[in-house]
């Protein structure tokens, strides 16, 4: 029975990966903005190569991690298709298990590329191979929270991926900013401090900076449990929220009431 | 209750045996008829049916009692969008082997209560669905296997191809590799998509589209197929294959639930049809009781030569309460026509009012239909048989 369900996980997985990476949101949001945006950070500055690798990763890992989640359930409510699968033997949890799973290898494939590029050409003879594996399991676990995020914010039983974009933008740039890449948490005031603690990014920036330059105030242990418990909180969270939004997706009065909103609008 | 026999004789000698035997019972005073039989393949196939199709038959003896359940049996459903009903304390049953339609209007509830079925909506605690006896909320994984459903618009993946599509669908409802492959060549050979096997979804017309749909529905054989507007919108080519399709569909004894809104295509292959109207059944006839109810209906046609005042108008409109009015064309819908006619004489008559022509045509069931639901086909059914 468990294989079976696993098997319909991986298949859900599998095909969400073939359908939405190449999604244009997604290659906006997941790839080419993390990259605009890092150049325009790097250039002109002087910032030190671990501080780099830091962000490179850091910015990479979270951009790549909140692209597809989001777009998914959107997409496949206008396109009906989401009615079948509820029509089938399958349930919300592997609906959800399938999106995730997607998510988090697409953002863990990027991630990992463009890590190890970056290592090869600056630190990769520095670390051991512990530091390296403690990067790559920050990459996982960061590609697992930020798949949790973007498929909270796709609760919203819309079937509009701009309506959602909308809405990730608005959650993703603050969490960026207070996450630690721009300003090592070592350098805010104990306020700043605190509020960065908010931020799940925080605790990927703290977990590379230790084991990049062992700077970080939070030891990499410690790191590691709190994105554990993120994950964890978030996934529990999306359930419940999921279960109770999915029926308005296949409601035909609230969507014509989205439909009138929109047509009042124009 | 079909029965499959080697030959007829030893049937028949095997009937009056168990008749015997056994003290066969039939409950709420339900008539029974026996035989109603043809070759398939080489062996005799009987009917056995029943007329009142909400009756279980029991065959009873001292230690065994068998009962012939129905496919699908709904109670109570009931659905609600904020403060509006969308399905409202629907009940009904649908006898294995039979194709039920459901017509009714846009936001009569029928696809709702398709939703509800099938469990695509959470059903509400005092609502129940029964699939082979089995409630839906104890097993939906494994009843949600006994439904195969063809949506109005085709929900299958339109980035993937026709075989991707049926690899995924057949993975998701358990089947092996080896039986996807299997039975997706027969399927495709079936709805003539061989040449299609290859190309995206989203290159297929609508037509092929829509039988792609049912390959996917019949992928994994289920017993139960649902059918959701299949043939709107498609050429007359390929109604034409999905008509024959749910026809064969019969033959292989499988029970079909469609809602459409088309009242003859209903009566070309239902074998019951039930009417909703604002989330409630307002009829459940078979298509010929329901025929001999609304079929002798005529349309009276005629323009004025000149408009009619407020007053003719309201006077008209107490006269003939299913009247439509289109600038001077003025329709009516007329169970007793020679009647009204003079009726309407009287009227013109009295008013001095003239007409440019006049025709009497006999109602199509679309009309009709159409004037039922405006009036609430209730009122509309009893008074048309009155």
């Amino acid at each position: 029975m468990f294989k079976h369900d696993l098997k319909i996980v991986l298949t859900l997985a599998q095909k969400n990966f073939i359908l939405y990476i190449k999604k244009g949101s997604v290659l906006i949001f997941g790839l080419l903005f993390p990259f605009f945006m890092l150049i325009s950070w790097i250039l002109g500055r002087s910032i030190s190569p671990d501080q780099i690798i830091i962000g490179i990763i850091s910015m990479t890992s979270f951009f790549t991690a909140t692209a597809v989640s989001p777009v998914i359930l959107p997409i496949e409510t206008r396109e009906k298709s989401l009615e079948r699968l509820f029509a089938a033997p399958v349930s919300l949890m592997q609906i959800l298990l399938g999106i995730i799973l997607a998510s988090a290898l697409y953002s863990f494939g990027i991630s990992s590329i463009i890590t190890l590029i970056f290592l090869l050409i600056y630190r990769i003879l520095a670390l051991s191979f512990i530091s390296v594996l403690a990067i790559y399991l920050g990459i996982f676990l960061m590609a697992l929270l930020g798949s949790l995020i973007g498929l909270l914010i796709s609760a919203k039983p819309s079937d509009q991926t701009s309506d959602i974009m909308v809405i990730i933008n608005l959650i993703k740039f603050p969490l960026l900013f207070l996450g630690g890449v721009f300003i090592p948490l070592s350098n805010l005031s104990t306020y700043g401090s605190i509020l960065n603690l908010v931020s799940p990014l925080t605790y990927l920036t703290e977990l590379l900076r230790g084991v990049v330059n062992k700077s970080s105030i939070i030891p990499p242990g410690f790191n590691i449990l709190i994105l554990c418990i993120w994950i964890a909180l978030l996934s529990i969270i999306n359930y419940y929220i999921h279960k109770r939004t999915m029926p308005k997706r296949f409601s035909e009065v609230s969507n014509s009431k989205n439909m009138m909103k929109k047509v009042k609008l124009k | 209750m079909l029965q499959t026999m080697p030959n007829h004789i030893v049937h028949i000698i095997a009937f009056m045996i168990c008749c015997r035997l056994f003290s066969i019972e039939i409950f709420h005073e339900t008539k029974a008829t026996f035989f109603n039989c043809h070759f398939t393949k080489g062996k005799l196939i009987y009917y056995f049916s029943i007329d009142n199709i909400n009756t279980s038959l029991s065959v009873v003896n001292s230690n065994m009692t068998i009962t012939i359940n129905p496919a699908i049996k709904v109670i109570n459903l009931q659905k609600k969008f904020g403060n509006i009903k969308a399905v409202d304390d629907v009940s009904f049953e649908i006898e294995e082997g039979s194709i039920v339609g459901i017509l009714g209007p846009n936001g009569a509830g029928k696809t709702t209560t398709i939703r509800l079925i099938t469990g695509i909506f959470q059903l509400g605690s005092s609502s129940q669905v029964q699939i082979f006896s089995n409630d839906l909320t104890n097993s939906p994984k494994l009843l949600k296997k006994k439904f195969g459903i063809v949506p109005e618009i085709s929900n299958a993946y339109s980035d993937l191809t026709v075989w991707q599509n049926l690899r995924f669908s057949g993975t998701i409802y358990g089947l092996s590799n080896k039986e996807i492959t299997t039975r997706a060549e027969i399927l495709l050979k079936r709805f003539e998509l061989q040449d299609k096997t290859h190309a995206k979804t989203k290159t297929l017309s609508k037509g092929l589209k829509q039988r792609l749909n049912l390959c996917l529905a019949l992928l994994h054989e289920p017993p139960i197929l649902i059918l959701d507007e299949p043939m709107t919108g498609l050429d007359p080519f390929s109604v034409n294959i999905v008509r024959n399709q749910i026809l064969e569909f019969k033959r292989e004894n499988k029970t079909i639930l469609i809602t459409t809104h088309n009242m003859q295509e209903a009566e070309r292959v239902c074998d019951r049809i039930l009417i909703m109207n604002k989330g409630k059944i307002i009829a459940d006839e078979t298509p010929e009781l329901l025929l001999k109810k609304i079929k002798p209906a005529s349309t009276m046609v005629f323009t004025l030569k000149n408009d009619l005042s407020y007053e003719q108008n309201t006077e008209l409109n107490s006269l003939f309460p299913l009247m439509e009015q289109k600038a001077y064309q003025i329709s009516i819908v007329s169970n007793t026509p020679f009647k009204d006619i003079m009726k309407l004489g009287d009227f013109l008559e009295k008013n001095k009012l003239s007409i440019l022509d006049f025709k009497l045509q006999e109602s199509t069931l679309e009309e009709v239909f159409i004037h039922l639901i405006k009036n609430d086909i209730k009122g509309g059914i009893n008074n048309v048989q009155a």
